[in-house]
């Protein structure tokens, strides 16, 4: 595992599986969130971050920081334009209502300098072959953190949370990092998520900066609604009676749906699964068939789909196929 | 409260915590956890509710050593039984 900055570590988490093109309602919550963990960095490593109560980063942005933190803190300090140590809460509160461009700015620096160490790539998102996804020829792309280094990271803050013993500050930043961006439950299993919280109180009590930290709410209510909903909806999807249902209506889960359209009508199993392959590997996905048959049961990128034949009548009939994840059973 | 070590130091230390062991082995919490409980890694306590601390040297070569033991087609009390008579040779050897 490689020695990763804090805001390093919650982008890794934060960035993925987040479309990398374009700024969607998750993503921009995921960003606004790192802004503010560029803050929380900044204190950790200066020795301004002693007192918690009143803050000051004015000579903060250094030319020798890393280039995100730059990307942060100046247009921030502009922002603010006060001659006096602040609040740590209207820190965070200028940081987390930093513009679209601004936050675009930092997603770019963070991924390229998670890019320089292998830690976070691009990969094609498998919506991008369905037939009735329309991108104007620009590939639906997505982020892949590396899954051993976002484990390691994952597993050191269960651990330290959810064991006895101290807390480092890192760990009582990202809970609250996670607890803003609203990932706190997908982070925490339901038996955990007490322990979690209790943590998090016993935190309160005893730490000064968590003391300082925990009361601060910045997160948009709107914001943060319309991902649990999202969240939500493509789990349910996920649930067998309910796949059923979006194999016929689509529309409501098209990530777990795609529709990959064949060259020819009523072509067999084996053409089928030829045409299949052809548009996945032209949309740069990696491809194995696990089972042949009228329903082939095939792997694209570590995630294993059912491909059912399918027909679908407008104006003309279109014959294809529909990828359904497989649920184990 | 303290700040997270970095890895140098955590790999020039004689006793990690939990948390560090996660970090330098790739192993989950949950499986360090169950195997602490299962008596099949050896940690040092001084007081209740203080932070177990492994003898990192130790107890790493001991994860590799389930971790191929586990590969090797053996089942968790098949793994305790074999960690455990490793155990009684090397103290008979010394």
């Amino acid at each position: 595992m490689k020695d990763l900055t804090l805001t390093q570590s919650f982008a890794m988490i934060a960035l993925n599986a987040q479309n990398s093109k374009y700024l969607t309602t998750v993503k921009k919550i995921a960003l606004r969130c790192m802004a503010a963990s560029v803050i929380l960095e900044t204190l950790l490593d200066s020795n301004s971050g002693t007192s918690w109560t009143a803050v000051d980063l004015r000579k903060a942005a250094l030319p020798d920081s890393a280039a995100y933190s730059r990307s942060i803190l100046e247009p921030l300090n502009k922002k603010i334009n006060s001659a006096r140590a602040l609040s740590l809460k209207r820190y965070l509160k200028a940081a987390y209502s930093l513009s679209g461009r601004r936050l675009k700015k930092l997603e770019m620096s963070v991924a390229d300098s998670l890019r320089e160490q292998d830690l976070l790539q691009e990969i094609p998102n498998l919506l991008g072959c369905d037939l009735y996804f329309d991108s104007s020829g620009v590939p639906y792309m997505e982020y892949r953190s590396n899954i051993p280094e976002y484990e390691a990271i994952t597993e050191t803050i269960k651990a330290e949370v959810l064991d006895n013993g101290p807390v480092t500050d890192e760990a009582i930043c990202m809970l609250w990092l996670l607890r803003e961006s609203g990932s706190f439950s997908d982070f925490f299993s339901l038996n955990d998520l007490e322990t979690a919280a209790a943590r998090m109180n016993e935190l309160y009590l005893h730490s000064p900066l968590a003391k300082a930290l925990y009361p601060v709410r910045i997160h948009h209510s709107a914001e943060l609604a319309a991902k649990q909903f999202l969240h939500w909806k493509k789990s349910v999807f996920k649930k067998p009676f309910a796949a059923g249902i979006n194999f016929i209506y689509p529309v409501f889960e098209r990530s777990q749906s795609v529709f990959i359209d064949t060259e020819a009508w009523f072509s067999n199993a084996d053409k089928r699964l030829e045409d299949v392959e052809t548009r996945l590997r032209k949309y740069g996905h990696e491809f194995t068939v696990l089972h042949a048959g009228s329903v082939p049961i095939i792997k694209i990128d570590n995630l294993v789909y059912k491909a059912v034949p399918q027909a679908i009548y407008g104006r003309v009939p279109i014959h294809g196929v529909r990828l359904i994840p497989r649920i184990p059973f | 409260m303290s700040r997270q070590r970095t890895m140098d130091a955590i790999l020039a230390s004689e006793y990690v915590s939990i948390g560090e062991l996660a970090r330098i082995t790739g192993c989950r919490y949950s499986t360090l956890k169950f195997y602490t409980e299962e008596a099949m890694l050896l940690f040092e306590q001084a007081e209740q509710n203080l932070t177990r601390r492994y003898r990192r040297e130790e107890t790493v070569e001991r994860i590799q050593r389930i971790k191929q033991l586990k590969e090797s087609g053996l089942n968790i009390p098949q793994i305790k039984e074999a960690l455990q008579s490793c155990a009684k040779q090397d103290g008979k050897q010394t």
